[in-house]
């Protein structure tokens, strides 16, 4: 007997089934969502059901709200997110390179890896103002140590073996580090990257939260302030579509960059 | 016979800071003549893996020195190419470009690179997948990926490092006969470390023998068997005499690696 579920082939590893996974998901997490709202928790002000939110998030979209917002928010993720890629992974290869540095380096990278980041928020948004300056340095600041760490930790761990094959077809110190260390650390950077991206979403909406102009978490603040739920539930949802979309976006650049890992 | 190349009065000791000095090889003295096929069996740790590695450039002698065509080795070079025991095939490159590795390091250009990697791919059966990835093939196939790029790069001495040890016995019994296929159709001078007496004896012209550590060289044994040679040239009895013989040599050293038993300074006697 095959289930429903292999009949439909929903197991399979292909692209339809794949949208047919997630869209079965989304259907189940909206009717919970609306049994719970309409039948359990009836007080409006703690959740709305989905159509609700939906209202909301027309509502913005008429008022050009959902436009500044977006702008902003996305603006903030998609200058400071790469900035921050790139100086985590050159940091990571010059650790990596150095024994020295790495050695005085890593107790403030421990450091600051484990430190929330976004505690200080507060002070950057004294220091850089209101503005963009402050968003970047501190979506900078979340997301550019586990590329470092991941940079590091992927070219130090490089196998021994192939090291030790490229020096006996008397490869140069630069040609082991293209050709075998960098490809050896791609995974682990990738994996580095996608941590950074999830941390870069967190860092933008709480520097917003501490004091913004515009931006996904401004309108949160602003929703929940003046208790419209409908509202503050619609930038949140915005929120994880964003999510959803740049891990997807990673995941794909993972299987182009990597194509040589076993799935 | 022309030398080819020859192994003087060599030593290794490995000092890692803070630890007993391991002393690895002691006073190794070899000639290899051009074109000779030679093994080098031993219990684990006699320091096989070691020497190879000196020969190959990797690691330096503690004193002592290899010369190669009467030129003292001291780094890699392109006169000698190394089968490594692991499989060292970069996962991140197709089997072509494996095979083309070494040529590509050498600044060759793409095409001629692609052109000589192919031929080396032909040789050793594995057409039809160049476009493969190493961990789509079996550990027989990535074996003769691991040879094909060591020949690709031509070099006039191979070193081999228990090139077949990880795979199962049927495998390693054609991959050998292969090897000497290769081997007799390219005419290079070839020293095969290996723990497996019956490999080396079929494989060599001479079988040599090492004790345990530090490894010295115990014996040297010429072997007779004209070429070309047959699989079946082991089930023969001649060829399980010198299995023996050599065994008898080993025996004692890989009891005392093993703590079975006390070095008697004296060895097993023949």
């Amino acid at each position: 007997m095959r289930s429903a579920y292999q009949r439909l082939g929903l197991g399979q590893d292909t692209w339809n089934a794949s949208l047919a996974r997630n869209t079965l998901s989304l259907v189940i997490l909206l009717v919970v969502w609306d049994v719970v709202a309409r039948f359990l928790v009836t007080n409006r002000l703690i959740l709305v059901p989905p159509h609700e939110v939906l209202r909301a998030l027309l509502i913005d979209a008429r008022s050009g709200e959902l436009l500044t917002h977006s702008i902003a928010t996305l603006t903030e993720i998609a200058v400071s997110f790469p900035v921050a890629v790139a100086i985590g992974v050159m940091v990571g290869v010059i650790l990596s390179a150095n024994r020295l540095f790495a050695q005085i380096a890593e107790p403030l990278l421990t450091a600051f890896y484990s430190v929330p980041m976004v505690a200080l928020a507060p002070l950057f948004i004294a220091w850089l103002g209101l503005g963009f300056g402050s968003k970047f340095a501190i979506i900078l600041l979340v997301a550019v140590f586990p590329v470092i760490i991941t940079t590091e930790v992927g070219l130090r761990s490089t196998d021994k073996v192939f090291l030790d094959a490229a020096r006996s077809f008397n490869a140069t110190p630069l040609q082991i580090f293209t050709t075998v260390q960098f490809p050896f650390a791609l995974p682990y950077i990738i994996g580095g990257v996608r941590v950074a991206f999830a941390r870069a979403l967190v860092g933008a909406v709480v520097a917003e939260f501490f004091g913004a102009f515009a931006g996904y978490g401004f309108a949160i603040l602003a929703a929940g302030q003046s208790f419209n739920t409908g509202r503050l539930l619609a930038y949140v949802v915005l929120l994880a579509v964003l999510g959803m979309v740049g891990s997807i976006a990673l995941r794909s650049l993972e299987r182009r960059l990597t194509p040589w890992r076993e799935e | 016979m022309v030398e080819k190349f020859v192994i003087q009065n060599l030593s290794k000791t490995f000092s890692i800071h803070g630890k007993q000095p391991v002393e690895a090889l002691r006073d190794i003295n070899l000639t290899i003549a051009d074109g000779e096929f030679v093994s080098i069996v031993g219990a684990s740790g006699s320091g096989k893996s070691t020497l190879l590695r000196i020969i190959d450039g990797l690691e330096s002698a503690s004193s002592g020195y290899v010369l190669v065509d009467g030129q003292r080795v001291t780094k890699p070079g392109h006169d000698r190419a190394m089968v490594f025991q692991q499989d060292s095939l970069l996962p991140w490159r197709t089997v072509l470009d494996n095979v083309a590795y070494g040529l590509l390091l050498a600044k060759m250009a793409r095409p001629e690179a692609a052109a000589i990697s192919q031929r080396f791919v032909d040789l050793t059966g594995l057409r039809g997948f160049e476009g493969h990835y190493p961990h789509q093939l079996s550990g027989g196939m990535r074996q003769r990926v691991n040879v094909a790029r060591a020949l690709a790069m031509d070099p006039q001495i191979l070193l081999l490092d228990e090139p077949f040890a990880s795979l199962d016995s049927q495998t390693r019994e054609i991959m050998q006969s292969e090897l000497l296929k290769i081997w007799q159709a390219q005419q290079k001078t070839v020293l095969f470390v290996t723990h497996q007496i019956d490999e080396a004896v079929y494989l060599s012209d001479r079988v040599v023998v090492f004790s345990a550590r530090p490894g010295t060289v115990r014996e040297d044994i010429a072997i007779p068997f004209p070429r070309p040679r047959e699989l079946s040239l082991k089930r023969t009895e001649q060829f399980g005499r010198i299995v023996d013989r050599i065994w008898r040599h080993i025996e004692g050293e890989v009891r005392r690696a093993m703590g079975l038993e006390e070095r008697t300074g004296e060895g097993v006697r023949t």
